[in-house]
């Protein structure tokens, strides 16, 4: 009796190999979303360019999203995810193929919550200052520049939907990888 | 005199058994020394597969290492709730007032008057709480190697809780940043130069809240490390 006991079961029900298979191809598509969200963001950023018609003797009225360090570090910081994301596919589609890899799945968990991090901390720097353009200051004295450039203040703020949706992509598929651990 | 076939030792067969039970799972439990054998012969045979695989770092007792990794998971778990508490507290108590005033400007700062330090003081309250909480799921997965629904359970609350974490000190890092360097672009004045001690207090706080999310990302790759041993066929 111990002894059939110490063995456990040595066959899978093919339910549950249809089962893991269906959980890496959910994570490929998944992976699929965040790129698209990632790059769609870091775009909708890096060609932010809007110059004022009109201008003083001392300011010129243009801004870039380079102009403000923390949206540079939002292009980065998108850029280098979506970088991983695409590199990580591979990887992904070997899960789907050999349901067995165990380090694999171990590493792909510590990049994606690596890239969790650094896509969160890019975005939420950014809605930061977003909401500063659009809001102002008024203790602090800063003018809500929103006022004057309209475009670029819309741009800024709808390529940050595309980054917080990689990060709730990135959430599941860190969840999904965890269950599929869990089902070994 | 004739000896009986299989000889049984009460105390001798008792003790190394019982240190065994505690030692690994609660499955074994042996009554006779027959059954000692045989659950010591399963034992080492499952070791031995799991010897055979397995590069050298992990070679041990399924159950004594995640035990080992629940052990520092709770002291991590102790470690990162200083630098969330003490960034929450710092930062809300955070109330500077300047000698200067003029007739429309009152130099005042507190961490209401930006939305960015609010967040950042209510997600550092959250992540101090959420840990004290998380204490006793991390006891049990200490004291029951097996518990992998727990070690799920804990670890999808670890990863939303990192987010939140890293949302707010990469916000209240980006408004300390202006404070510091402003910006000429936008015309924002950089206010650490009158505000000295606000902004030494908040930037401390953004620090440590980054301390408290590397300890969570440690916690994230342990806890899923810890749910991957399991039997290897």
């Amino acid at each position: 009796m111990k002894g059939t006991s110490e063995h456990g079961e040595t066959s899978k029900a093919p339910l549950s190999r249809g089962v893991s298979k269906g959980l890496s191809v959910l994570d490929l598509i998944l992976r699929f979303i965040a790129i698209i969200g990632t790059l769609a963001s870091a775009i909708a950023m890096g060609t932010t360019n809007e110059t004022l018609p009109f201008f003083t003797q001392f300011i010129r009225f243009k801004a870039q999203y380079s102009d403000l360090p923390t949206l540079t570090f939002f292009v980065i910081a998108n850029s280098i995810v979506c970088a991983y994301l695409i590199l990580s596919l591979p990887l992904s589609i070997v899960h789907i193929i050999r349901s067995k890899a165990k380090f694999s799945r171990l590493l792909l968990i510590f990049l994606d919550a690596a890239m969790l991090a650094l896509v969160t901390a890019g975005a939420s720097a950014a809605a930061a200052i977003v909401y500063l353009a659009h809001k102002g200051n008024v203790r602090a004295n800063w003018l809500a520049i929103c006022q004057q450039f309209d475009s670029f203040c819309e741009r800024i703020s709808g390529s940050l939907i595309g980054s917080f949706g990689a990060m709730v992509i990135l959430i599941l598929m860190i969840l999904l990888s965890a269950i599929a651990l869990a089902r070994r | 005199m004739s000896e009986p076939a299989t000889v049984i030792h009460m105390d001798d067969g008792k003790a190394p058994a019982a240190a065994a039970a505690a030692s690994s799972s609660y499955a074994t439990a042996p009554t006779t020394t027959t059954g000692d054998a045989a659950a010591a012969a399963g034992t080492t045979s499952s070791n031995n597969k799991a010897r055979r695989g397995l590069p050298l770092l992990l070679r041990s007792g399924a159950d004594g290492f995640r035990r080992c990794l629940a052990v520092i998971d709770f002291v991590l778990r102790v470690a990162a709730f200083g630098p969330t508490l003490a960034a929450a507290i710092s930062t809300g108590t955070a109330d500077e007032r300047l000698s200067v005033f003029t007739q429309f400007f009152q130099f005042h700062a507190r961490f209401d008057d930006f939305t960015a330090f609010t967040f950042f003081v209510v997600a550092n309250a959250v992540a101090a709480g959420y840990l004290v909480l998380s204490l006793p799921f991390s006891a049990v997965c200490i004291l029951r190697p097996k518990a992998t629904g727990a070690r799920l359970f804990l670890l999808l609350c670890d990863v939303v809780v990192m987010c939140l974490l890293t949302s707010a000190g990469a916000a209240a890092a980006a408004i300390v940043y202006l404070a510091h360097w402003g910006s000429r672009r936008a015309n924002w004045v950089p206010i650490c130069m009158q505000f000295h001690g606000f902004c030494q207090r908040t930037s401390g706080a953004v620090v440590a809240t980054f301390l408290a999310v590397l300890v969570f990302v440690v916690l994230i790759f342990m806890g899923a490390g810890a749910i991957r041993r399991r039997r290897h066929h």
